[in-house]
Parts: structure tokens; C-alpha cells; sequence
């Protein structure tokens, strides 16, 4: 039993998927530089009042003066306001912290609903810092990963480093070895590892490994055998949130804590002593805020003491942008028996600019599964994207989108290579629509358990 | 930094000292936050070790870094820090006599002539090994604290067991200075053994 469990191990770790994600072919907003969205651009298709407006916002936030603004994003089920938000997190860069939630996250019976808002919001407050770092910084000359007999169980490896002055041999833990692993570092490369942090940069292969016959690529660059000690301190400039700044000041343990997820409440005192210390740094010109975003997708999930809360929180000067994404009209605010529209108490609302989103035309339908055609790796013939397109108009678009893997893999077994109108037509036969499905239930509604028929449900009243 | 401030510095820091396991042990809490231990041997009057609570700019804790004495064996475990050196790496430990600063480097298997020890302008020590196998920038705090640069002359080196003994002579500036020093802690007020609490901020 086991061997084939090891084998199975084995394969995963060598190929490593990309997973592909419902947004993952999103890359950016689409627009030019004068913010003009542009009809098919990075991903991003149709909804140009939306794209103008968040690329305006866009460039606020890169100004970064102000603080603490909310944006609702509104409209029906599947009219793209999860990717224009993703869109938004694409242009910002990795510079800017972007944190996205839902808003049912918030519910967790290890800290309250206020204390899981603030970190997330500061989460989404960056500092800019310089900081002495250690770093591990020399030529691989051997990498040796002991894989342990059973299968199972942490490995263990050595990496031999030099410089042109010496060489040392370093122990490393698996966490390390798979990094190196996905890095594919090995013998001749001249690499970079920062020690708090453990990451790892290849800055090139060494000009003594020139001559090798591996089969290098035209990128490989060729770089000098680092001098002196391997181990040296260097000042970086990093980006950490505040926080990551709270929780390593919050325990003794420090920033391990990080990794494990595990941070638990977070004391007030803390927090007031870190803005301090903050705005210290900041007069002293050590340290620059970045404002980040704070993304809360299904909005309406908060309820009357989120809304309020967040109320307070926008005014502080320290806040980030605050998008919010709903789907819902006229609804009752949670926590209350009031409606409210979008389930958002009327004084949030008033602080919000709100930008709607509109359902797609059908030809920005067609526009949107062909890129999802693209972005999961299929095939599919003009015709069978008409009619995809059609059911993408008639039912949603979510369903048009499932149903293109579905097909594919209908198509892959019926030995074709593009997906053709059968295809399509077959796995709509077998996965119903929410319309279907529904009219389904209507008809055959007595066959079902626990239903009550109307002449019972009369009687019991 | 000259001499005088650094003296003045110990002087301005709140000092407590114990005496425990036959050493004089006090604590320092400098002006500046830094705080710092240092151990005397009763018997000799001899700084055995001298060691630095480090933080790190956002707060995270370091720990004790040990300037003069054996460094503490690394207790965290390979896959929290993910790299270190190897148990069989040379490693430095700084030692202090009567007489001269002294620096061991265990685990240096190779034969005494591969060695050559140089003093460099920065106000280091660089140990450099002919077959290109290790190297090492020793940074001086003690002469740095005395406002010396090191001298050529003043360092010999001794090589057995696998280590390398390097010994600096101490300049009579840096005598003059330890004496001063030594004579301002042993007025210090020595406290009982058991429930002594440093101040730590």
C-alpha cells in the first residue's frame, strides 16, 4: 500500500499545476494612459463606466494622500464586480498591500467581529522601511537532498556555498529545500538568501560554469563568484503591514507566529503603542505609509455593528481605501429589522462613492468566454462559442463558464481536439442550470421528501 | 567612540550585579534602551563574557547576541529557521585574559601555515586561509571603545586541536581603560542572591 501512496508524492511534487482560478485571467483594468478603458484589454471586457471609475480611484490611491474612502461596488450576480476589484489589486503592483475578505469571514469564534475588521484593515496599511538584514550570498558549489527511505517524513539536505574566499556547508530545513527546489538552483548558481526571511534569488550562474555543456538558455545571465564573507548584513527596503508590525510586537515568539496564522486578539495597547512608534519613524524620515486597499467582497454579509464600526474607522487618518462589492437591492441590514439599499445602513452609504456595474452585452459575453477559452487551455470552434454564448445570455454567465472545462473534457473523450457543438450541447444536457434545475423541482416537487402540498399546508393553518 | 564616553555611558546605565557561581554578574541598562551583561571572574578580575539583548527595528526579539565568551548552541530547530551553518563550520568564540583579547576559531582542520592574519584600516582583523576555505572579518569592539585602530604586531597566532588561537596584546590604553572600568563596577552595590529583578526599560 504504501509504495503507490509514495509514488503518487512524488509526481505532485514534480509537476507543479497552476491552478486556474475563476479570475485568473485577469491582469489589469484595460485602460489607456489617459484612462480610457479599452474594449478587450487585460482580461478585463465591456463595463467601461466601471473600469473609467476604479481607474480614477486607482490613481488616488497611488497618490496616497487620501486616507480612509469607500467605494461600493454594486450590481446583479455576475457582472464582474469581484474582477474589477482584482483588476484594481492587478495594477496596483505587489508594492501596495491589497487585502481581500468576504464579508461572512469576519464570523469566527476566535476573536470578535471588530477585531477580525481591524486587522484586516491593517493589514492593508503598508510601511515602507529600511531594515539591516542578514544574507547568505555565494556560488552553489553542491546541493545534496537526502530523500528519507520510507516516503515519509521531513527531508534533510546540505548546500555547500563559496566565495572567492571561502566555503561553508549549511544544514537546511525542508521548508528550504523545496524552495531551492522550485527555484531549480544548482551547482554553479550564484544565489541570494535572506535569512529572516528565507527567500531565495538566483542573481545568475557563475562565469567558471561558462564552459559547461548544460544547456543554457539565451536569458542565463553570467555573474561573478561574490567575494569575502558569505554571510553578510545589507540594508533593504521592505514593505511590511502594520499588522505584521502588531503581531511580532504581540508576542515573544515574534514573527513565526506569522506563518502559522495563528495571531489571535491583538491587545489595544499594542496597536496605540506601534502608531507611536509609526508616526515616529515617519517624522524622523525612516519610514513611508503606503495605503493599501481592503477589498470586502459580499458586503452585505456585515452586520449593524461592522457598519458601524467601519463607520468610525474610515475617519481615522491611518485608514485604507475600503472597496466593498454587493449583489444585493433593497434588503434588510443584518443584525436589524430595518431595509436598507444593499443591506448598508443609509450613513455608510452616504460616505461611499458607488459605482455600478451593468449586466454584459451579448457580444462581451462572446468576448469573455473566448478569453476563459483561452485561460483553461481549450479549443473551441465559432460555432460551439455562438451557442455557448446564447446559454451565457439565457442562463448566466458563471453556468456558460462551467460548462467550457465540462465540454472540453467531453470533447477530449470523444478523441476531437476543438470543441465542437455537440460538445457543448451534451454537458448541457448533463448539468442543469439554476433555471432548469429549479423548473425541475417545480414539477416534480411530490417526489421529493418533506414536501408539503398546498391542501396540507392549508389544513395545518 | 573614544574612552571617555564610552565609560561615561556605562557610568549614565543603570547597573545591577550579583554575585553567582563565583562570578560577579552585572546587568546594564544603557541610556539609549541597549541593555547588557557582562561576567567578571572573581578570582582573576577577568571579563569572561559580555553578552547584548538585540532587538530588531520593528521590535521583533533577537535575543542575547554574546560578544565575549562561548556563543549559546542554536536550541531552534532546522525547519523554523529553514538554513544554518553546518555543526562542522568554523565558528568564532572571543575570549579575554589578564593580558591580551584572544579569538578561537574551532573546526579549522588545516595546517597552521594555510593562515594570515591581517589588520585592516575599518579598524577589523580579517583571517584569510591560502586555500581559499574561510574566511573572516573579527571585528574589534574593545579597541573600538578605547578609540584604537589594531596593530600588526601586537597579534600571534597559535593552531592545535583544530583550532585556530588568535591573541591580540592588550595596548595600555585598553589596560588603563578595563581597570577604570572594573574599579567603577566593583563599588557597586552587590545584591542578594535570589530575587534580583533588572530593570529592563
Amino acid at each position: 500500500m504504501s509504495i503507490p501512496a509514495s509514488k503518487v508524492h512524488e509526481v505532485r511534487e514534480i509537476t507543479r499545476i497552476e491552478r486556474i482560478g475563476a479570475h485568473s485571467h485577469i491582469r489589469g483594468l484595460g485602460l489607456d494612459d489617459s484612462l480610457e478603458p479599452r474594449n478587450v484589454s487585460q482580461g478585463m471586457v465591456g463595463q467601461f463606466l466601471a473600469r473609467r471609475g476604479t481607474g480614477v480611484i486607482l490613481e488616488m490611491i497611488k497618490e496616497g494622500k487620501i486616507a480612509g474612502r469607500a467605494i461600493l461596488l454594486a450590481g446583479q450576480p455576475g457582472t464582474g464586480k469581484t474582477a474589477v476589484a482584482l483588476a484594481l489589486a492587478q495594477s496596483l503592483g505587489s508594492d501596495t498591500p491589497f487585502t481581500l475578505m468576504a464579508g461572512s469571514e469576519i464570523y469566527s469564534l476566535e476573536m470578535s467581529k471588530t477585531e477580525a475588521l481591524t486587522q484586516s484593515i491593517r493589514k492593508s496599511i503598508g510601511i515602507r522601511i529600511k531594515e539591516e538584514s542578514e544574507i547568505i550570498e555565494g556560488e552553489v558549489v553542491e546541493i545534496q537532498v537526502d530523500r528519507p527511505v520510507a516516503g515519509l517524513g521531513a527531508k534533510v539536505g546540505k548546500l555547500t556555498l563559496k566565495t572567492t574566499e571561502m566555503e561553508t556547508v549549511y544544514d537546511l530545513g525542508s521548508k528550504m529545500i523545496e524552495c531551492l527546489m522550485k527555484e531549480k538552483v544548482q551547482a554553479g548558481d550564484v544565489i541570494t538568501i535572506d535569512k529572516a526571511t528565507g527567500k531565495i534569488s538566483k542573481l545568475g550562474r557563475s562565469f567558471t560554469r561558462a564552459r559547461d555543456y548544460d544547456a543554457t538558455g539565451p536569458q542565463t545571465r553570467f555573474v561573478q563568484c561574490p567575494e569575502g564573507e558569505l554571510q553578510k548584513r545589507k540594508e533593504v527596503v521592505h514593505t511590511v503591514t502594520l499588522h505584521e508590525i502588531d503581531v511580532i510586537n504581540s508576542r515573544t515568539h515574534g514573527f513565526l507566529a506569522l506563518f502559522s496564522g495563528d495571531t489571535g486578539e491583538i491587545k489595544s495597547e499594542v496597536r496605540e503603542q506601534i502608531n507611536l512608534k509609526v508616526s515616529e519613524w515617519r517624522e524622523e524620515g525612516k519610514a513611508e505609509i503606503v495605503p493599501g486597499v481592503l477589498f470586502i467582497d459580499e458586503v452585505h454579509m456585515l452586520d449593524i455593528e461592522c457598519f458601524s464600526f467601519l463607520n468610525r474607522a474610515l475617519e481615522n487618518d491611518m485608514a485604507p481605501v475600503v472597496i466593498m462589492a454587493t449583489n444585493r437591492g433593497i434588503t434588510r441590514i443584518r443584525g436589524t429589522n430595518y431595509k436598507s439599499p444593499h443591506g448598508i445602513p443609509i450613513d455608510l452609504l452616504d460616505r461611499m462613492i458607488i459605482v455600478p456595474t451593468v449586466p454584459y452585452q451579448e457580444s462581451e459575453l462572446k468576448e469573455i468566454l473566448k478569453i476563459r477559452c483561452e485561460e483553461e487551455d481549450c479549443e473551441m470552434s465559432n460555432d460551439a462559442l455562438l451557442v455557448l454564448t446564447r446559454i451565457a445570455l439565457e442562463t448566466s454567465l458563471r453556468y456558460a463558464i462551467q460548462l467550457i472545462t465540462t465540454s472540453s473534457l467531453i470533447c477530449r473523450k470523444n478523441k476531437n481536439i476543438e470543441i465542437s457543438v455537440e460538445d457543448v450541447k451534451r454537458a448541457y444536457t448533463l448539468f442543469m442550470d439554476e433555471n432548469r434545475s429549479s423548473q425541475f423541482l417545480k414539477e416534480y416537487q411530490d417526489n421529493f421528501m418533506f414536501y408539503e402540498s398546498r391542501e396540507q399546508s392549508m389544513e395545518l393553518a | 567612540m573614544s574612552d571617555e564616553q564610552w565609560l561615561s555611558a556605562l557610568q549614565n546605565a543603570k547597573k545591577t550585579a550579583i554575585i553567582q557561581d563565583g562570578k560577579r554578574k552585572i546587568h546594564f541598562l544603557m541610556e539609549d534602551g541597549k541593555e547588557m551583561v557582562e561576567e567578571y571572574n572573581m578570582d582573576t578580575n577577568v571579563l569572561v563574557k559580555r553578552a547584548w539583548k538585540e532587538k530588531g527595528k520593528l521590535g521583533q526579539e533577537i535575543g542575547w547576541v554574546v560578544e565575549v565568551g562561548d556563543p549559546d548552541l542554536p536550541k531552534d530547530n532546522l525547519d523554523a529557521v529553514g538554513i544554518r551553518e553546518s555543526s562542522s563550520a568554523p565558528i568564532v568564540a572571543r575570549r579575554i585574559t589578564k593580558t591580551a583579547l584572544e579569538w578561537r576559531i574551532r573546526n579549522l582542520p588545516y595546517p597552521k601555515d594555510v593562515y594570515s592574519i591581517t589588520t585592516e584600516n575599518d579598524g577589523t582583523i580579517i583571517v584569510r586561509t591560502s586555500n581559499k576555505k574561510y574566511f573572516k572579518k573579527l571585528i574589534v569592539p574593545d579597541l573600538e571603545r578605547a578609540g584604537l585602530k589594531p596593530e600588526q604586531e601586537r597579534i600571534s597566532i597559535a593552531h592545535q586541536y583544530n583550532t585556530l588561537i588568535i591573541t591580540y596584546k592588550k595596548p595600555p590604553k585598553l589596560l588603563d581603560m578595563e581597570k577604570k572600568v572594573f574599579n567603577m563596577l566593583s563599588q557597586l552595590k552587590v545584591m542578594k542572591e535570589g530575587d534580583v529583578q533588572c530593570p529592563t526599560s
